[in-house]
């Protein structure tokens, strides 16, 4: 007989795995950005899998089977349940687990399952889904307004084409500048592009996924993926780290085969053109600028050489690297639905980012996800040490020749 | 003949036995429970061989521990590497007839004993001096202390206190046969015995599912090169 309040079914039987493997070692809490914020280790991730693995004893145990099921602690749960939400799903703690544990999909599906009972999400997270039903963004903000207040008004749509630009919703309603960029480059680079109206571009599904709210994802992604694909779409391009994640990921599982299309992240696109010299540079840059890894772009989907190679490709810049870097980037704070509930933490993240920008004598610090981008240029309000904050498109618009081909 | 204390310690061995093959079933039981999900990252291919190299640089090394903390890396690569040695040397109180490779490992196994218990000390050291492991569990503790124990008292003995081996032999093949003969007198074998006996329930998890989570870490790390990278 099923348990129906079993904590364990929703566990992966690999994610059960990786719940028994951990040693508690700690190592984890070296990189946890949230724990470098607030000190708090009840909010660590080896306190988070060790509560969960008492949950389970509690509902799965033999003391249940034989006994039947004792209370869990409600403020216990709920306790979890704010531990499980703090976080930024950043991913850094797994990236450095000894036993490699996928943290960053481990959280999400802890939250699902707090979801399931009623205990998450956490604040505005649960609008969320009232509002992309509205309105179609998490933001709750007019359909119409999805693309006028920043789209370049000298670039053409195309009613059909091979390649499609997915703007997504933080991009074109938090970070205008990013996804302009975006339009722009990929106007430069002369290749036909088209993009669905506004009120057919939809939420990706990533917000709802990461705070466990599931329920709306099939029907987001087979109206997305149907609509590319009538548009005879082949490669979907997207310059937002979480919305590349979850089309690449979780997209095939949600509409439930293949998708028609391949996805790829713009910096991969812009690094092949300027490659094969479709994209030229007009002038050059005598700076020195520092890359921020967007964890869902470095530890969610590998993309980690091309933005570099784009930035390298730039006559006259010096491109640093905070310590860390790659796969081992610290969140800026605003990942995991978290920046808009934990505001303060994300803030105290986004300044350690721009201090470490400044100690090493950036002159831009260059981002790639559009909420790093509005959540550190948030975070540089009121603080003591300045950089200037500049996407990587945003920065490429203004230095590419335009209209050469 | 066969004392009251043997009995006690008889009867504690079987419930502990019962105790660690309860929880291995119940976590198996779990296990088979718990949601079959399509796998939702691209994955190198388990035979390749840079995932095979990856999960045994892992589990032989401690790969990913040694590049970021080295001492704790040292304590803990110590630890593991005598315990083995250790745990082999004891398999010979456990086989009626003892294989040459367990009798060649024997001064291996003595000397490892030292490095245990060294080992166990410098852990514990960096856990509660380095300012930033800021997390230890209270299992994490209690684990650690049982092992100090054990390795201290089983050094004693291997030193000063010696017990009767014979009968230890003829006590241990008595448990595993079902058929009970005396412990050897004297308590530090039987407070050894015992610390032994309640680590056996508590023997961790990870020993079992840490290798398999390794090994598909390293797949991932792998799949993360391919993941979007295909043409």
């Amino acid at each position: 007989m099923k348990n129906k309040n079993s904590f364990s079914k929703g566990l992966s039987k690999i994610q059960f795995m990786e719940l028994e493997a951990c040693t508690q070692c700690g190592e984890c809490l070296k990189f946890c950005p949230v724990q470098e914020v607030t000190g708090n280790t009840l909010i660590s991730p080896p306190e988070k899998i060790r509560l969960f693995r008492e949950f389970i004893r509690a509902t799965d145990g033999l003391k249940t089977r034989l006994f039947g099921p004792g209370e869990i602690d409600r403020r216990l749960l709920e306790d979890f349940t704010k531990a499980v939400y703090e976080c930024t799903t950043c991913g850094a703690c797994g990236q450095n687990c000894p036993v490699g544990i996928f943290t960053q999909r481990l959280w999400p599906t802890l939250r699902k399952e707090m979801v399931r009972r009623g205990l998450g999400p956490i604040g505005i997270q649960s609008d969320m889904p009232g509002l992309i039903g509205k309105t179609g963004n998490p933001y709750g903000k007019p359909a119409k307004e999805r693309y006028t207040p920043w789209f370049p008004v000298d670039v053409r749509i195309a009613d059909r084409a091979d390649t499609a630009y997915y703007a997504g919703c933080s991009g074109s309603y938090e970070a205008h500048p990013m996804v302009r960029g975006d339009v722009l480059v990929l106007d430069a680079i002369g290749r036909p592009f088209t993009m669905l109206p506004p009120e057919e571009e939809v939420c990706c599904g990533f917000p709802l996924f990461i705070t466990g709210q599931h329920d709306m994802l099939e029907d987001l992604t087979k109206r997305l993926v149907d609509a590319y694909k009538a548009r005879g779409v082949k490669t979907l391009i997207c310059s937002c780290p979480c919305c590349v994640n979850i089309m690449v990921r979780d997209w095939p599982a949600f509409y439930g085969s293949e998708l028609p299309f391949k996805v790829r992240h713009i910096s991969q696109v812009v690094s092949d053109a300027i490659q094969e010299k479709r994209l030229v540079f007009s002038e050059g840059l005598q700076e020195k600028i520092i890359y921020h890894d967007p964890c869902y772009l470095s530890r969610g989907v590998g993309i980690i050489e091309e933005p570099r190679r784009v930035l390298k490709s730039i006559p006259g810049v010096a491109l640093l690297e905070f310590d860390r870097h790659g796969v081992n980037s610290r969140c800026c704070g605003s990942g995991g639905a978290a920046r808009k509930v934990f505001h303060e933490n994300a803030i105290a993240m986004g300044r350690l980012t721009i201090d470490e920008a400044v100690a090493k004598g950036a002159d831009k610090l260059v981002l790639s996800c559009p909420a790093c981008y509005a959540k550190v240029n948030e975070a540089m309000v009121g603080h003591e040490r300045q950089v200037r904050i500049v996407d990587i498109m945003e920065l490429l618009s203004g230095l590419v020749k335009r209209g050469q081909l | 003949m066969i004392r009251y204390m043997d009995v006690l310690l008889l009867l504690l061995a079987y419930m502990m036995y019962i105790a660690f093959l309860v929880r291995v079933f119940t976590h198996v039981r779990i296990w088979l429970n718990a949601a079959v999900q399509s796998v939702t990252y691209t994955r190198a291919p388990l035979g390749s061989f840079r995932v095979c190299a990856l999960t045994a640089m892992e589990v032989l090394f401690f790969r990913k521990l040694f590049a970021n903390d080295k001492p704790l890396w040292t304590g803990s690569w110590l630890f593991h590497l005598s315990l083995f040695f250790v745990l082999l040397r004891h398999l010979r109180y456990f086989l009626q007839s003892v294989p040459v490779c367990i009798t060649a490992v024997q001064p291996f196994g003595i000397f490892a004993g030292y490095i245990l218990l060294i080992a166990l000390v410098f852990i514990l050291l960096v856990r509660l001096y380095s300012g930033e492991k800021r997390y230890i569990s209270y299992s994490n503790y209690f684990i650690l202390s049982a092992l100090l124990l054990l390795s201290f008292s089983g050094l004693l003995m291997r030193n000063f206190f010696r017990p009767d081996l014979l009968q230890a032999k003829a006590f241990i093949l008595g448990i595993l046969t079902f058929r009970p003969d005396a412990a050897p007198s004297g308590i530090l074998f039987n407070f050894h015995f015992l610390i032994a006996l309640l680590l056996l329930p508590y023997v961790p998890s990870h020993i079992f599912a840490a290798p398999l989570v390794i090994a598909e870490a390293a797949r991932r790390e792998e799949g993360l090169r391919m993941m979007m990278h295909e043409k």
